[in-house]
């Protein structure tokens, strides 16, 4: 028990590191301060001192940012080879680290090392490999603190472990870890490395602490935490330009709208666990789950369902997914952190949590979580299908794997619990992962080869030749997220179908199904796009012409390493079979035997396969190019490309309602408020005024009329009380 | 038939309307303090004759109205000191002790 006990210092192990990063390049930039003017130095000294406050990014006063500006200035000289016109496009460059950002960097990663075994070592205890014994059913409260007592309802501060929290963590952990280590090599030339190491170290503690919440409340905090740490990473290339030739979003705005995108989800959320504590008088998850069946159906099942809205938002869901390929902006392992690990997997961690309050609720709570879903999902692979952007592909994947995880977690019953659902996200987190550092190690490549930002998958393919280790790697995730028989993605996944027709939700069946295929087609789309071409071994996957300029490579270890790692955890993954009774003690585990003697698996594997020999067939047999001019040339067909391309042109329709609607009413109260509000206010103080002057003119200074008025008043006075005196009686 | 209280009473209400009369008709300011201290005695006859003529209380020591009336004697000396410095003040600042002129202390 002991051993459990001391969890929580997996919660506080990234906010530690985060401190001693935030403090300890604080101190370090202090330190380095050159003593006299900046002028009178030498040019080389003046350079490594500005760079260190580059990194650090903490000017306090005039006088640090004169010094940063000159870096900046200083750098764009330097790199000359990075070719013109890139100085006024990204962020500023650091040619070498400093000491104190290599160090921060150094104290992230070992840190998240300690938590990641740590957690692994529960994992492995609690599961029964090895240790002491396995949690209690319930968990293990950690921590309590009665944060406000207000008659009945307390506002408690409160952590738990349970075994759905162990396989939270662990994945949080890994992927944490994974990330930090790869960001040593992709980051090692953007200016402000020890900041994002910070908030890398941040965005792992945010989402622990919905990992080990015990209440709504401290779960909201995390939440929010999370949509914080987003916003911080996603716009860490503050300075980086829009480019609307490629109808991108500069890093700022997109950090912007995806925190306001989870804004709107939030307030749901916020309604709906008001709803449930208006009529509770708790947070407590536990005890929540007991007092919900004393109440209203109707109402319980909507406040579900509003808060169901939270992980719309979260884990961008249709009709707010709006955020997600935006924050394609952020640098690369950042996109890895948010799509596996931390931001879009606390929505679907939430509605597992709150799994045995949607239960108790009606079954229209359920239903809405798995039609969101299963929209979602054949929605997002739809759009999937024609991005050119490398990562934007990655990103609608996402959204749609995401939505199969909320089918998992609607379709299952109370017989597998969020064991599906949570499977997974487990399963998922590694190959997206994996899916991300890949696509990050390739732009890597082609930066340096090309000397410029490319995502374009048309300016790719054949890369296979250049960097075997991450093509490689690429395809084995390619193969699991798109289900491919005896990969993770492959048991998790068709499990999911096939609960769907089990259960009887034929209708999420046939979308999944289809989702299934359209995936296989997409992945193997983007990886022949890529790393292939027509013309390459093997019929054109691997190798083939290379559309861009300059010679790639492959990356560094550092890049190359966790990417090793995350394809054999892709592929492992799927077989810990006891997933389910893991996370729902009784739930009955996942059978391979029955897995792959079931003609529905079968069946998703033949869409999947579909899928495949499509994709082969379009981009290795036909070629790219010529699928382009067939696609052009045909009026249909160039509708549908135009449509999916615009994703469905969601983001066109969100522009004109904002536009058009939103600000129409915000136009409407504003001159409420000009005229109403203001009017109110403004014509009380005028009347004052108003008053005031006139009123003042009864003040004669004449000391004998005052006194002729005090005269009077008392007569009349005398006179009312007579009158009263003598006639009411 | 003798003096009753109601002929004090009768004085004194006469004395402190000639005595109002005199405060808010007059524009001299020492006729106005006149018609002040005028006021002041009607109600100090007042109070003595309540004083002399009380039935309630049982015993004829009971002073009170003429303690009263020998305090408010004492105090409109001071007053009148006062106020007499006050007007000869003005007068030096403003050639003028009619109140009507003396009106500064307005809007």
């Amino acid at each position: 028990m002991e051993l459990y006990q001391y969890s929580w210092l997996i919660l506080f192990a990234p906010l530690f590191s985060f401190a001693v990063i935030i403090f300890g390049t604080r101190v370090w930039d202090l330190l380095s301060r050159p003593r006299v003017a900046v002028q009178e130095q030498h040019e080389g000294d003046a350079h490594a001192d500005a760079h260190t406050d580059v990194h650090t990014d903490v000017h306090t006063d005039v006088h640090t940012d004169a010094h940063a500006v000159e870096a900046q200035g200083a750098h764009g000289e330097d790199h000359e080879e990075h070719g013109p016109g890139e100085a006024d496009d990204e962020d500023p460059k650091v040619p070498q680290l400093t000491m104190g950002a290599k160090a921060s960097g150094y104290v992230a990663i070992a840190i998240m090392a300690l938590a990641c075994l740590y957690s692994w070592i529960l994992l492995l205890s609690s599961a029964g490999v090895f240790g002491p014994s396995a949690l209690p059913a319930g968990g293990i409260p950690l921590f309590h603190y009665d944060w406000l007592v207000q008659g009945a309802a307390s506002y408690t501060i409160s952590f738990h472990l349970d075994n759905l929290g162990i396989a939270m963590m662990v994945v949080v952990t890994t992927v944490s870890l994974l990330v930090q280590f790869y960001s040593q090599g992709y980051m090692e030339n953007s200016a402000g490395y020890a900041r994002f190491f910070s908030y890398l170290s941040l965005f792992a503690f945010s989402m622990l602490v919905i990992v080990f919440a015990e209440n709504f409340l401290v779960m909201f905090v995390g939440w929010e935490l999370v949509g914080l740490s987003s916003y911080l990473l996603i716009g860490f290339w503050i300075n980086k330009r829009a480019k609307p030739a490629e109808d991108r979003l500069s890093p700022a705005t997109a950090a912007i709208e995806a925190f306001i995108a989870n804004r709107v989800g939030d307030v749901g959320f916020m309604i709906g666990i008001m709803i449930l504590f208006v009529n509770t008088g708790t947070f407590q998850f536990s005890e929540l789950a007991t007092k919900v069946q004393s109440m209203d159906k109707g109402l319980l099942t909507l406040a579900m369902i509003l808060v169901f809205c939270g992980a719309i938002g979260k884990s961008a869901q249709v009709p707010l997914h709006v955020w997600l390929p935006p924050a394609m902006e952020g640098p690369t392992p950042v996109s890895a952190l948010i799509h596996a690990a931390t931001m879009v997997a606390a929505g679907v961690y939430m509605v597992a949590r709150t799994f045995p309050l949607f239960a108790a609720a009606g079954p229209a709570a359920f239903q809405v979580v798995a039609w969101v879903g299963g929209i979602t999902a054949i929605f997002a692979a739809l759009c999937a299908l024609t991005q050119t952007d490398f990562k934007r592909v990655l990103a609608f994947s996402t959204i749609s794997q995401l939505g199969y995880m909320f089918v998992g977690l609607g379709v299952a019953g109370s017989a597998y619990g969020p064991g599906p659902g949570m499977f997974h996200l487990f399963t998922h987190a590694f190959f997206k992962a994996l899916l991300f550092l890949g696509a990050g190690s390739v732009l890597h490549a082609l930066h340096h080869a090309m000397h410029r930002e490319v995502q374009d998958m048309r300016l790719m393919g054949g890369l296979a030749k250049f960097m075997p280790i991450t093509a490689g790697t690429w395809l084995i995730a390619t193969l699991s997220i798109s289900g491919f028989p005896f990969f993770a993605g492959f048991y998790s996944k068709d499990t999911i179908i096939s609960l769907a027709f089990k259960n009887g939700y034929y209708g999420l069946w046939a979308i999944t199904l289809l989702t299934a295929g359209l995936t296989a087609f997409y992945m193997l789309r983007a990886f022949i796009l890529a790393f292939g071409g027509k013309g390459g071994d093997f019929g054109g996957l691997w190798g083939g012409p290379y559309r861009g300029t300059g010679e790639p490579h492959e990356s560094p270890a550092t890049i190359t390493i966790p990417l090793i790692l995350l394809a054999i955890a892709s592929v492992i993954a799927g077989y810990w079979t006891g997933f389910f009774s893991y996370i729902q003690p009784g739930a009955p585990d996942l059978s391979i035997a029955e897995v792959i003697t079931s003609p529905i698996t079968w069946l998703g594997v033949v869409v999947a396969l579909a899928g495949f020999a499509w994709a082969y067939t379009l981009y290795c047999r036909v070629g790219m190019e010529r699928v382009h001019q067939v696609v052009e040339s045909n009026a249909v067909l160039l509708f549908l490309y135009n449509l999916t391309l615009h994703k469905f042109y969601t983001d066109d329709l969100y522009d004109l309602l904002i536009r058009y609607v939103v600000f129409g009413i915000s136009h409407v109260e504003l001159a409420f408020d000009a005229y109403v509000v203001d009017g109110l206010v403004n014509g009380v103080a005028r009347l004052v005024m108003t008053a005031g002057r006139d009123l003042r003119y009864v003040e004669t200074g004449k000391v004998q009329s005052y006194m002729a008025a005090f005269f009077g008043g008392i007569a009349i006075l005398i006179a009312v009380v007579f009158v009263l005196v003598s006639f009411v009686k | 038939m003798g003096l009753t209280l109601n002929h004090y009473l009768v004085l004194g209400a006469v004395l402190f309307s000639i005595g109002l009369y005199g405060a808010l008709a007059k524009r001299n300011a020492v006729a106005v303090l006149m018609g002040i201290e005028i006021m002041l005695n009607a109600v100090n006859i007042t109070l003595v004759a309540f004083s002399f003529y009380d039935q309630v209380s049982q015993y004829k020591t009971y002073l009170t109205g003429q303690i009263f009336a020998i305090f408010i004697i004492t105090v409109a000396a001071a007053e009148a000191a006062v106020a007499l410095a006050m007007i000869i003040a003005i007068y030096r600042k403003r050639s003028t002790v009619d109140v009507g002129e003396i009106d500064i202390m307005k809007w």
